[in-house]
């Protein structure tokens, strides 16, 4: 029977199998989903437990660091006035604006195969397929698949995905790619087309960011530290590899960024 | 119903016994099994092999890449010639031969529903698929860039037909933030990729062009080197190298080519992974004697004048630059050179290296081979006077006039006769030194014979002329006018200012040869060659000659001119002019020969500059100013660098 179940599906249609595919996966997706309910509703009962001395102090390091928030919006605030002086001044045009779509994380499937998350956030908040999704700490990935409620986010550790990088203090771009991550191991990325006088090491790091040249990701996001470049054999590039966040893995908040113009 | 017979009954014939013709038929069939047998037993034992390699040949393929060539850098380590990556855009053809056949299938149906007329032949329809998925990936690429690109059909096709394994290019030389789209939207297992491939890049655009050389178009690696004898193989090509040090070292500098070897089904298409991949290396690199500042201050003090100028280690023979002008922009010639380019180069007359093969009369110059000579032949004495310079002296009613100073020098010693460089003193002075002498002191310095550069095509026709050459080549007797001539650098004679350099360097060493290199090495030790032999009053009379030039002498612009004063540094140098004839008609070539500090020499430099016709040119107003540039550009940097120690 599985036999025959298996000649049926290789002999069926694409658009079947499209179809077969995407209803499966709007069909467990509320499971997905009330699974990351639940799973946040557990956390909030565990949190419930801690004493009221333990709230007060939390609160108070909240207060203080929604303080130094502040201070920092401020800055940016006037910051972003200067650059927008600036822009007017030289007539250049204007950075291309971004909505913040911030959404759960529902599943993390950090297997050998691919590197992905889901969110729960989809089609209902009009997220398109390709926008970057970011963190505190810099790129998360893009989205690869919307669903009714929930997407699926393409991570840098992931293989399939690619960015167009530059190394801080350089303007010349280089190709970033999600490396041969392990279930349980330290996520890695490589680079390709590196400069040759481009130097980076373990003991002196240097950082990757997003160049903004590939219309994807804005410029100056960063991707992870490169710790080891060395000339490809051909003497034309050096590639490398680049350390990323551990707390990729960790991640329980991401924000999509959805440009202005594809709303 | 009537039972039937025994014999009716029995439909099948039976035999009993051994029939003979059943044996003999029985025989053949096993003796024909035999041979069968046998046939196959020979095939798979004896012919195996042969049937195992005939069936690789048709199912593999070998594809070829040329390996980066290596760099060449000046003396303190700056590129002079690397290499450019080369961004583009390209289709993997064997990637697609599902959508093909779709696309096929697809265009087959719509002619059927929808022609009335005659339907295309399958070639046809087969192109008409290729053509529209290519164009399909193009478009996605024209959407990427906002570019317009099209694709060629018949192009396609012959990449198709020949060339199935290697990449099809869209768009070639990418800009940077190209590139980056294309990063960012290609997926990575798509079969539209970015590629890189690597051209000549020259930095300093053309400067030492000439000595540098350029790249030509190599149809691919000697493909016996590799693997996979007798496969069908592919070559993307390479480069070679063309003129200059890019052909003198093509060996050093070539790339070692990499290779993959590949599965095929029987209509070319790729069909697993690579059964053998070696990625192409870099070659090796060359270090060359040269210091770009001080080329670059050459070809700027040069500027639009047609000449070439050279300088030299003394000690070491390293050629510290080599210029020539006109010269051209290496980085026309890459990736490849446009036939306007060619035919602009053509037009100035560029194309020649004239430091090693602009064969000119060296002039005044060769006043100091004639002082050595009659020197150490004791033809004339430092404080000797041979000459009182009325401005002309009569050689068999033959009037040879002084043009050098004021036309009339008086009573002249050595060292203010090469200071002035009278023509009287010297033409007196060679007629008592004799031709022979002459010719065999400019032997001992070998300037009868190329330098021996690392550098292909350095011309052999440097000359010193003497009677037997005369009688052999033009069938005539030597004259004592043609010493005279001689005397003063003018005739017969011809050298290069590689060879003029390297008789400086010699004299400044007080040694009679310099062999000068193109190749770098830290600590090369300095050349030792056979001593001049003059004593040291003897070469204090020329040292003395040479320094006066620059100061009082026909190259007295050097201390008079603010300009082209090298503060703190004194300069033994000597003018010349020639008259030559160019297609264009009579010219004057200037040139100047120096080596300095005189006290402890360091850089030799000879410059020639072309005059234009008609026009009076000289060696002291016109080719000393270039040596000043240099010998300015060469201390600066010593005194710079020695401030930094």
């Amino acid at each position: 029977m599985l036999g025959l179940a298996i000649a049926v599906w290789l002999v069926a249609p694409i658009a079947l199998k499209t179809l077969a595919r995407a209803s499966f996966f709007e069909m467990t997706a509320p499971v997905v989903a009330a699974s990351s309910y639940v799973n946040d509703l557990q956390k909030f009962w565990a949190l419930r437990l801690h004493s009221k001395d333990e709230l007060i102090e939390a609160g108070r390091d909240m207060a203080r660091i929604n303080s130094k928030y502040s201070l920092s919006v401020q800055q940016n605030g006037e910051l972003q006035a200067e650059v927008e002086r600036l822009q007017s001044l030289l007539k250049m045009p204007a950075i291309e604006g971004y909505r913040y779509e911030h959404a759960r994380v529902a599943q993390r499937d950090f297997s050998a195969w691919w590197q992905r998350m889901v969110i729960r956030k989809g089609a209902d908040y009009a997220i398109p397929v390709g926008a970057p999704v970011v963190y505190s700490g810099g790129v998360v990935g893009r989205v690869a698949e919307v669903h009714a409620y929930t997407s699926i986010v393409q991570l840098t550790t992931d293989p399939g995905l690619r960015i167009a990088a530059v190394v801080d203090g350089d303007t010349r771009p280089i190709s970033y790619q999600g490396g041969d991550n392990q279930v349980f191991g330290a996520p890695k990325g490589l680079i390709e087309f590196v400069p040759l006088d481009v130097y980076a090491s373990g003991s002196v790091p240097k950082r990757l960011a997003t160049s903004g040249l590939g219309g994807v990701y804005p410029p100056g996001l960063t991707i992870g530290r490169i710790v080891h470049v060395e000339s490809s054999a051909d003497g034309l590039f050096k590639t490398g590899e680049v350390e990323l966040d551990p707390r990729l893995s960790e991640l329980t908040e991401v924000t999509v960024l959805v440009k202005e113009d594809s709303l | 119903m009537a039972a039937p017979t025994e014999r009716s009954g029995s439909l099948v014939e039976s035999k009993t016994g051994f029939d003979p013709r059943i044996i003999a038929f029985h025989g053949v069939v096993i003796l024909l099994l035999g041979v069968l047998a046998s046939g196959l037993a020979y095939q798979q034992l004896f012919k195996g092999a042969i049937h195992h390699e005939e069936e690789r040949q048709q199912n593999e393929r070998r594809v070829i890449v040329p390996g980066p060539r290596g760099n060449i850098f000046d003396r303190n380590g700056r590129l002079l010639v690397g290499n450019r990556p080369r961004f583009a855009v390209v289709l993997y053809l064997d990637e697609l031969r599902g959508e093909f056949r779709e696309e096929f299938i697809r265009v087959r149906n719509n002619y059927r529903r929808t022609s009335e007329g005659d339907m295309p032949t399958n070639a046809q329809l087969e192109r008409i698929a290729h053509t529209s998925v290519v164009k399909r990936y193009m478009d996605q690429v024209n959407e990427f860039l906002g570019r317009s690109g099209t694709v060629d059909a018949s192009g396609l096709q012959r990449h198709l037909e020949r060339q199935l394994l290697l990449p099809y290019t869209l768009v070639d030389d990418l800009k940077p933030e190209e590139f980056a789209r294309l990063i960012e939207h290609l997926p990575v297992n798509s079969p539209l990729q970015v590629y890189t491939s690597n051209t000549r890049f020259y930095p300093y655009a053309g400067a030492a062009a000439h000595t540098l050389g350029y790249v030509g178009v190599n149809e691919g690696a000697d493909d016996e080197e590799f693997p996979g004898e007798g496969l069908t193989t592919l070559k993307m090509k390479g480069s070679i190298g063309r003129d200059g040090l890019e052909k003198q070292f093509d060996s050093t500098l070539q790339g070692e080519a990499g290779y993959t070897i590949l599965r095929v089904d029987p209509s070319g298409y790729k069909v697993n992974p690579p059964i053998e991949h070696r990625l192409p290396v870099q070659g090796g690199s060359i270090t060359t004697s040269l210091d770009i500042d001080l080329q670059q201050a050459a070809e700027e003090a040069i500027g639009e004048q047609t000449g070439a100028a050279v300088a030299l280690d003394v000690h070491t023979g390293e050629v510290l630059l080599m210029a020539s002008l006109p010269g051209y922009d290496l980085n026309t010639f890459s990736p490849k050179l446009s036939k306007a380019a060619a035919a602009d180069i053509e037009e100035r007359k560029a194309w020649t290296n004239s430091a090693i093969n602009g064969v000119y009369a060296p002039g005044s110059t060769f006043k100091l081979v004639v002082s050595m000579a009659a020197l150490i032949n004791g033809a004339v004495h430092p404080n000797d006077t041979p000459a009182d310079c009325e401005g002309y002296m009569m050689v068999r009613n033959r009037r040879f006039g002084c043009d050098n100073g004021l036309g009339h020098h008086g009573l002249l010693t050595l060292p203010e006769a090469i200071s002035e460089s009278c023509d009287i003193y010297f033409w007196t002075v060679g007629l008592k030194t004799g031709v022979d002498a002459i010719a065999a002191e400019a032997r001992r310095f070998h300037l009868d014979k190329p330098t021996g550069i690392e550098l292909p095509g350095e011309t052999h026709r440097m000359l010193i002329p003497d009677p037997d050459w005369k009688q052999a080549k033009r069938s005539e007797s030597w004259t004592p006018g043609d010493t005279a001539n001689m005397s003063i650098g003018q005739g017969y004679i011809g050298e290069t200012p590689l060879t003029m350099a390297c008789f400086a360097a010699s004299l400044a060493r007080g040694e009679t040869w310099t062999m000068p290199t193109l190749i770098h090495q830290a600590n090369r030790p300095g050349q030792h060659t056979e001593p001049i032999g003059l004593s040291d009053s003897q070469r204090a009379a020329i040292l003395k000659g040479m320094e006066g030039c620059t100061t009082e002498g026909t190259a007295k612009y050097l201390t008079t001119i603010e300009d082209l004063r090298v503060p703190g540094v004194r300069i033994a140098g000597k003018t010349g002019t020639a008259q030559i004839i160019r297609p264009q008609g009579k010219v004057d070539e200037a040139w100047f020969i120096c080596f300095a500090p005189l006290e402890n020499p360091e850089i030799a430099i000879a410059v020639a500059v072309d005059g234009p016709p008609g026009e009076n040119f000289g060696g002291g107003r016109e080719a000393a100013p270039i040596a000043s540039a240099i010998l300015k550009k060469y201390f600066a940097k010593k005194h710079a660098q020695v401030a930094a120690n």
